[in-house]
């Protein structure tokens, strides 16, 4: 092996390895600034909320969320997607969307859902799960302090202790068995998944291509078809 | 270890290589949850550092490991310095990855690690396949060579021929009148 090739590879190499690194904290740096689920915390202003839904019961289409507050992907959907939803179909009164909480990733999922579950008796559920999303931890890391809790129930205009003492109630976890009722009767195999459909009719699961909007706008547009 | 061997040894790793990425990326698209027994997989694939502007990281590992396969099966220089140089890249990219999940998402995912280690052994056999391959002929070797077969082809008649020497130094016969 002589000199020469040694030092073409080595600095083939640490050239190449350089510009991945440089890609790499250049492109992080671009996805932390795009705007977060901050912008889903704040779209919710002024839109109904009732028990687990968002938006107007009288809205033509229906959506059900499948989701854990530890799944990322869930999170991404929430920053990418609900703000696009929300300012142009849930606000119209085209769509009302139902969040069906799941537990399966471990027992900080079981955490923030019951808590979020505990504000919907207050109309706060869809705040709740966007103060979880923005401050989502590494997956069952116990990320879910009663001081998280008690900066997501202040932003969401909610006592902590209050949630906290709601979170064993009968009817939260009656409502968490519902859910993975739901889940396991819809056929959802992952998180986030989703039904659709004209309100008051069976919603279908949908096969999402995509995390963003375009993932999931055409289906909604074709049910708001007249 | 052979260079047939070496070659072997690093195209299978390759093809694992392959597989993981290509599981990633499923995973990705299909939206659905990364078997996982470290429970840092969602979180590390969702970071702001598992793409780099829109391509996901596990696209260019795909990408890299088709490279290590393809220069795994061709025979040559190009193949073996090509190779080495994507190896030794990928390793030291596997190497800052590490060190990303452990210092700034503060989690670990197991497929990485995976094809950390994939990268490892990629780049360890590339180094093998280098070293154990001949440096190529020079120009000055085989006219070198020529002459000695020409100096053994005068000699048989028993009349050597004198030589000269070329402005860049090698070394030629004169041609015998």
């Amino acid at each position: 092996m002589s000199r020469s090739r040694v030092l073409v590879v080595l600095i083939g190499a640490a050239g190449l390895a350089a510009a991945l690194v440089a890609a790499s904290q250049l492109g992080a740096l671009d996805r932390e600034a795009a705007p977060a689920v901050q912008a889903t915390h704040s779209s919710l202003a002024g839109i109904p909320q009732r028990g687990l839904a968002l938006g107007a019961s009288g809205a033509p289409v229906t959506l059900v969320e499948y989701a854990d507050l530890q799944c990322p992907y869930c999170a991404e959907w929430s920053a990418r997607t609900l703000p696009v939803l929300v300012s142009d179909y849930v606000r119209t009164g085209k769509l009302r969307i139902v969040f069906r909480g799941l537990a399966f990733i471990g027992p900080d999922s079981d955490t923030a859902l019951r808590t979020a579950l505990a504000a919907s008796s207050d109309g706060r559920l869809w705040d709740v799960v966007a103060g979880f999303y923005l401050r989502q931890g590494a997956e069952n890391t116990g990320w879910v302090t009663d001081d998280l809790v008690d900066d997501v129930a202040a932003e969401a205009g909610l006592d902590g202790d209050r949630l906290r003492d709601a979170r064993d109630e009968p009817w939260v976890t009656a409502e968490l068995r519902d859910a993975q009722a739901a889940a396991d009767a819809a056929g959802v195999r992952a998180t986030p998944s989703f039904q659709l459909g004209r309100t008051g009719e069976p919603p279908e699961l949908l096969q999402l291509r995509s995390l963003g909007p375009e993932g999931i706008l055409p289906a909604i547009d074709a049910l708001l078809r007249p | 270890m052979s260079e047939r061997a070496n070659r072997i040894a690093s195209a299978a790793l390759a093809l694992v290589g392959v597989g993981i990425t290509g599981y990633l990326l499923s995973v990705r698209a299909s939206g659905a949850t990364l078997s996982c027994t470290s429970g840092g997989c969602e979180t590390v694939q969702s970071s702001s550092y598992s793409e780099m502007f829109g391509v996901p990281v596990a696209a260019l590992g795909l990408g890299a490991y088709v490279v290590l396969l393809t220069a795994a099966l061709a025979h040559g220089e190009l193949a073996r310095l090509g190779g080495a140089v994507v190896a030794l890249a990928a390793f030291a990219f596997s190497a800052y990855l590490v060190v990303v999940q452990v210092f700034l998402i503060g989690a670990l995912c197991d497929w990485c690690l995976a094809s950390d280690a994939v990268t490892t052994g990629l780049a360890a056999l590339a180094l093998l396949r280098l070293r154990a391959s001949p440096p190529p002929a020079a120009p000055e070797r085989q006219l070198h060579a020529e002459n000695a077969a020409s100096r053994s082809a005068s000699s048989s008649s028993s009349a050597r021929a004198p030589r000269g020497r070329r402005a860049n130094g090698s070394i030629r016969t004169r041609p015998s009148s």
